[in-house]
């Protein structure tokens, strides 16, 4: 039994650490510890090369007062050096390896994302809070892994180097080391205000940037495109489109003159600490307490020490906590429950059970099926039918326990649908779906996607397509079941009647003893019209069948029939039975028989009295 | 009057400045002074840290007064403060010159887009094309301009720390230039395959993502739920994931080379300068500041050469690609009077069309979709277009509406050639309902008032409303007319599809013209409501002409002409009972569908 998810928990920082961590971790624990590793040696030797720019100018100067040998200072220059290079090359290990290793992990955690969605309630997908930490659970996946590894990089790389610059300046002049805490203060300050200010301004934008958006597409669209332009809508459109631009970029000027004074107080707070150490340092190199070499070498280091700041504090941070949304999705997500069950086979002949079944949709008031109580034989083919909106799509998916019923229960062979896993339970079924999907893949796939594990050759393939109508030498299929069947990866365009047999077939190809065809609304001309009935017929001769008719020309196929209104059986009994009542049935059938069948009944009159003027003597 | 700013000509680097320049010239400028003083600033800080330095070894041997020192000092904090605070003027300037350029730039661009020829909109490669080049094009011009002040400051930068380096020691500004040239040489060629390879694997990707589409959408859930396919696509989707991302990982190791190597040339290089640098240091030609300085810029250098140089020049490449792009959509055709409003309905009388022997085929396409067509059609006449998909019904009505003209023959509107007449009559000539028609996302009462959009007015929009039924639903809605529909407008509520096909209808009612177009009106409705439309369609019909596109024979009935198509010809023409007798096609079709009611 499904429940509702606690997609609404929100998750502290700490909470998100904890459950993280281990996750990526384990996922890839060489590469993390190789990685934290050479981290760490980044983070110090960008500390050393300061050290190293300040021991060669120390000589430089000496060297220059004609104090000491080349020598000297061709060592230190080469130490200088080493340490660059040492420096550049740690710099690209470290930023290439988590780029190129991370997309690895990101395959394989993708993979077990996949699976779990597999095993997801369908349900799900129609629940608004479910579906936003369904649809965000990739990216969120994604911001997880960048998470844990900034967070290694700020213990094993910004750390180390702030630790190093900060015991470097200790060395110079004990005082020194304030400059650390004098950088962090104004990219803390900045920070927190980001976070506060600029979120809440970027929500109240979003929704003006999706109208923007929206208006502009009635005019450029592929959509729109045509309408829009007989309609002579440009105007009408443009107007919206200019106006909504105008507010858009007021709200956008507003929040950006906002946080940019801000940020320049934070700028000015930044000059401020950039000016202090700078002075301290002149202070010192004025008093002879430190070397002019050492004076050179840390003002230039100043720039470096700040930007690095900057980065770990105010862009590694930012994306973090800017993350957290999504990676709450995503561990929601993980926790999200798995339709289960008890039972491992299904039987094979039984009848399909109903009783009392009622069910509502997620987030909805209204029952979209209730109370409804009836038996599927097996063998026998069914028609439902209804109105639009009575309940026809959700009454099909609770029958073959896609959805399970939220009051009473369904029974197939006996067993109850709650206590069948998944896979089991959808054994034996197969459908042809009113929205059938058209795959961006080969024909053959488009078949045989219906039935993975089915072991197949050509042959089988050729009766499913002989079923369906599908001439896989024809000329649309130039290359027959190999041939793509979408634009878009350079394949072929089929028409819609072509992807409705195409579907149909797919259907056939999957091995079944229940089938479930939903009459295509799509508009199909006549002929194609009656050839998906005859399908349909053929199908469900030797198969339990359930029709869902939208036109009712198919019921003549069913056996029995089920008439929805709002929710509810209101008639169920054959053809003729239902048609001598005058109820829902009879009302729906007139309806559109009335412009085939009056016609008849004239052809019939007319036909009568011609008939009776041949009785005529030939000689009157 | 606005500068037009796409224009129908080649695309070139210089477009990323001429652009900006046009929309905002001051702007602009202001910009590009930026660019080029904060590139003189490293050099400029050699010259003050010499100074400083100089200075401070002069104060302590005797030499110099120490309020000497705040001079250089001076310098020294005002570069501070400027690359520090001129972020945030340069912010309101770029956010300004982005406004700026949205009001005029891409506002011209989603104009030229409308006046497009309706060929292009359908054909495939010429629809990515537009999608590429129209896909955030003020983005596009401020990066393409921003690349190009990165790469000049690179520029100014270099030959800025060169002209202090030379002034200093002449010899050594020649070894450099022989030197980065070829550095920049190469970073070029590297952008370039850096770009030609990403594109590959991007391709791969999309099969990719494609694939990961099937097994988290909501579109697929039933057929991913009861054929179980999740496991055999997650299999493909890792194959073609691991595909990509090899083909990624080459080109991302190869760039990482590129761009490393180049910083460890400079790593080489500057040691070497500097090394070279301790002969005139020991002879005192440079002072120790002057030393340190140039000492520092060449380091920084490095710096800047490791990353920026190659992410400059990847950049460069993408832009070129863009502007090939541009260069291609700014020469599409346009239709002439695309975005003109219709004419007022009395200025032009609708008496017949005819087609003589029209023949046309999609362009680029090789099969004729109507072959000698022949058709006469009378006013105030209801007609009906039956026959198999793809026969050339829809097609008909395209040339009909003057989206296609390259068809042969002739169609002949009050005897005139349907050519001849602007986009602006054809717009109050026509009225039309298509099989995808447009759910607008607006205020229910302008979904309906579009029809006519020379006149809106609540109190027919409400009579057109009521006469299709849909008064009784616009009850339910909260603000009634007024409510928006859809969800991109704040309080915005959605219809079901066969709401969304009345409100379709209702447009169609509204609009003033004297032909009316519906291409399967009814295919989202139920029987029920497919009867009511039928029923009532005799009643709001009179003094208008109406062709049905439909394949419900059912109500084919209703015509006074029924016209068979079939193989892009007219092959019956008649009355429901006239074809019956026939026993043609249109016989066989309505026996057809009539054999599952009897």
């Amino acid at each position: 039994m499904s429940e509702k998810s606690p997609s609404k928990k929100k998750l502290g920082f700490v909470g998100v650490v904890k459950r993280l961590v281990p996750i990526v971790v384990r996922a890839t624990p060489v590469f993390f510890i190789s990685f934290s590793v050479l981290a760490i040696l980044h983070g110090v030797s960008w500390g050393f090369e300061t050290m190293m720019q300040q021991r060669f100018f120390d000589a430089a100067t000496v060297f220059a007062q004609g104090e000491s040998t080349i020598r000297s200072v061709l060592v230190a220059l080469a130490f200088l050096g080493g340490a660059n290079i040492l420096c550049q090359v740690l710099n690209g290990v470290v930023n290439f390896v988590p780029e190129v290793l991370g997309q690895k992990v990101i395959g394989r955690l993708s993979k077990g994302i996949h699976e779990k969605m597999a095993r997801l309630d369908p349900k799900c997908f129609e629940d608004t809070d479910v579906l936003d930490d369904i649809n965000k659970a990739l990216q969120g996946q994604n911001n997880a892994l960048w998470f844990v590894f900034m967070l290694c990089a700020i213990f094993t790389f910004y750390v180390p180097y702030f630790i190093f610059m900060g015991w470097y300046l200790f060395t110079l002049k004990p005082i020194l080391v304030i400059s650390i805490v004098i950088i962090f203060i104004p990219a803390f300050l900045t920070q927190i205000v980001r976070t506060k200010v600029f979120a809440k301004l970027e929500d109240k934008s979003a929704p003006k940037r999706r109208e923007f958006d929206y208006y502009e597409s009635c005019i450029v669209s592929r959509e729109y495109f045509k309408e829009t332009r007989l309609l002579g809508g440009y105007k009408y459109f443009k107007k919206l489109y200019l106006d909504t631009l105008d507010t858009l970029q007021k709200l956008k000027f507003q929040a950006t003159l906002k946080t940019n004074l801000l940020e320049l107080l934070m700028s000015f707070l930044t000059v401020l600490g950039f000016s202090t150490i700078f002075l301290m340092l002149f202070d010192a190199v004025m008093k002879g307490e430190i070397t002019v070499g050492a004076f050179a070498a840390v003002t230039n280091s100043i720039g470096l020490l700040y930007s690095i700041m900057e980065e770990v504090v105010c862009r590694h941070a930012g994306q973090m906590a800017q993350s957290m949304g999504s990676i709450t999705n995503y561990l929601n997500f993980l926790d999200l429950e798995e339709r289960q069950g008890k039972v491992q086979e299904v039987p094979q002949l039984g009848d399909v059970v109903l009783e009392g079944v009622s069910f509502k949709y997620p987030g909805s008031e209204k029952y979209a099926v209730k109370d409804v109580s009836f038996t599927l034989k097996h063998g026998e083919t069914l028609a439902i039918v209804g109105e639009n909106g009575s309940g026809k799509s959700t009454l099909i998916r609770l029958l073959t326990g896609i959805y399970l019923p939220d009051e009473g229960r369904v029974t197939i062979g006996g067993v109850d649908t709650r206590d069948l896993p998944l896979d089991a339970l959808y054994r034996n079924t197969s459908a042809v779906f009113q929205k059938y999907q058209r795959y961006l893949m080969t024909l053959e796939d488009n078949i045989t996607i219906s039935d993975a594990k089915k072991t197949f050759d050509d042959l089988a393939l050729d009766d499913a397509c002989r079923k369906a109508g599908v001439d896989s030498n024809g000329r649309s299929f130039p290359e027959g079941y190999k041939t793509m069947l979408s634009r878009e990866f350079d394949g072929v365009d089929l028409s819609g009647g072509q992807w409705q047999r195409v579907a149909i077939a797919r259907g056939f190809f999957r091995d079944h003893q229940l089938i479930i065809l939903d009459e295509p609304t799509a508009a199909i001309d006549p002929y194609e019209e009656t050839r998906v009935y005859n399908r349909f017929a053929e199908i469900s001769k030797d198969k339990t069948a359930v029709i869902v008719t939208h036109r009712l020309g198919s019921v003549k196929l069913a056996d029995r029939i089920v008439v929805l209104k709002d929710g509810k059986v209101v008639q169920v009994g054959t053809h003729d039975e239902l048609i001598a009542r005058s109820g829902e049935y009879h009302r729906l059938y007139k309806s559109q028989e009335k412009w085939y069948v009056e016609d008849a009944e004239k052809k019939k009159m007319t036909e009568e009295l011609a008939d009776s003027s041949n009785l005529q003597p030939s000689f009157a | 009057m606005e500068a037009s700013l796409v224009q129908n000509r080649k695309y070139k680097f210089y477009d990323f400045v001429l652009t900006p320049l046009k929309v905002s010239p001051i702007l602009t400028l202001i910009k590009i002074f930026n660019q080029v003083l904060l590139s003189l600033i490293p050099a400029l800080r050699i010259l003050v840290t010499a100074d400083f330095i100089d200075t401070a070894m002069k104060i302590f041997s005797g030499e110099a007064a120490r309020v000497e020192i705040y001079r250089p000092l001076v310098y020294f904090m005002l570069f501070i403060a400027y690359a520090n605070l001129n972020n945030h003027l340069m912010n309101f300037v770029n956010l300004k010159l982005e406004m700026n350029l949205n009001r005029a730039y891409r506002s011209q661009i989603a104009e030229k887009r409308a006046k497009l020829e309706y060929r292009h909109i359908e054909d495939n490669d010429t629809w990515d094309l537009i999608s590429r080049t129209c896909q955030d094009p003020v983005g596009r011009i401020l990066g393409g301009f921003n690349n190009l002040l990165s790469a000049a400051g690179i520029v100014i930068q270099v030959f800025s720390i060169l002209s202090v380096l030379v002034a200093q020691v002449p010899w050594a500004g020649v070894t450099i230039v022989l030197i980065s040239v070829p550095l920049f040489a190469l970073a070029i060629k590297g952008g370039k395959a850096t770009y030609k390879a990403s594109v590959e694997a991007e391709k791969h990707m999309r099969r990719a993502n494609y694939l990961q589409s099937l097994l988290q959408s909501r579109e697929n859930v039933e057929e991913r739920a009861l054929f179980g396919y999740v496991d055999s696509v997650n299999e493909k989707w890792l194959g073609k994931y691991e595909e990509s991302r090899i083909i990624n990982t080459k080109v991302r190791l190869k760039y990482f080379i590129r761009m490393k190597g180049s910083s460890l040339i400079t790593v080489f290089l500057s040691i070497a300068i500097t090394g070279v640098l301790l002969a005139p240091l020991s002879q005192g030609i440079i002072t120790v500041g002057m030393f340190m300085g140039l000492v520092i810029g060449t380091l920084n250098l490095i710096q800047m050469m490791s990353w920026q140089l190659a992410w400059t020049m990847s950049e460069l490449a993408r832009n070129r690609e863009y502007l090939k792009d541009l260069t291609k959509f700014s020469e599409l055709s346009e239709t002439d009077g695309a975005l003109e409003l219709p004419v007022d309905k009395n200025s032009v009388v609708f008496e017949n069309i005819e087609f003589r022997n029209v023949s046309f085929k999609y362009p680029g396409t090789d099969r004729y979709i109507l072959k000698n067509f022949n058709l006469r059609l009378e006013k105030d006449l209801h007609y009906a277009f039956v026959g198999i998909n793809g026969a050339g019904k829809t097609t008909v009505t395209k040339l009909l509406t003057g989206l296609y003209d390259n068809y042969e023959g002739e169609i002949l509107l009050n005897g005139r050639e349907l050519r001849t007449y602007s986009q602006a009559e054809l717009k109050a000539l026509f009225a039309v309902v298509y099989q995808d028609f447009a759910k607008y996302y607006i205020p229910l009462k302008d979904n309906i008032a579009l029809g006519n959009v020379l006149n809106f007015n609540d109190q027919e929009v409400q009579q057109v409303a009521s006469i299709i039924g849909l008064d009784e639903e616009v009850k339910d809605l909260p603000m009634g007319y007024d409510t928006p529909l859809g969800k991109i407008i704040e309080g915005g509520v959605d219809l079901s599809g066969g709401q969304w096909q009345k409100v379709a209808i209702a447009r169609a009612l509204y609009n003033p013209a004297q032909i009316r177009i519906l291409d399967e009106p009814t295919a989202a409705l139920d029987p029920v409501a497919e009867s009511n439309i039928y029923e009532m369609f005799g009643r709001i019909s009179k003094g208008k002409s109406t062709i049905f596109i439909t394949h419900r024979l059912g109500a084919a009935k209703l015509a006074d002409q029924i016209i068979v198509i079939d193989d892009g010809q007219v092959k019956e023409q008649g009355t429901h009972d006239e074809l019956l007798k026939l026993g043609g096609i249109y016989a066989e079709m309505f026996e057809a569908q009539r054999s599952w009611y009897k």
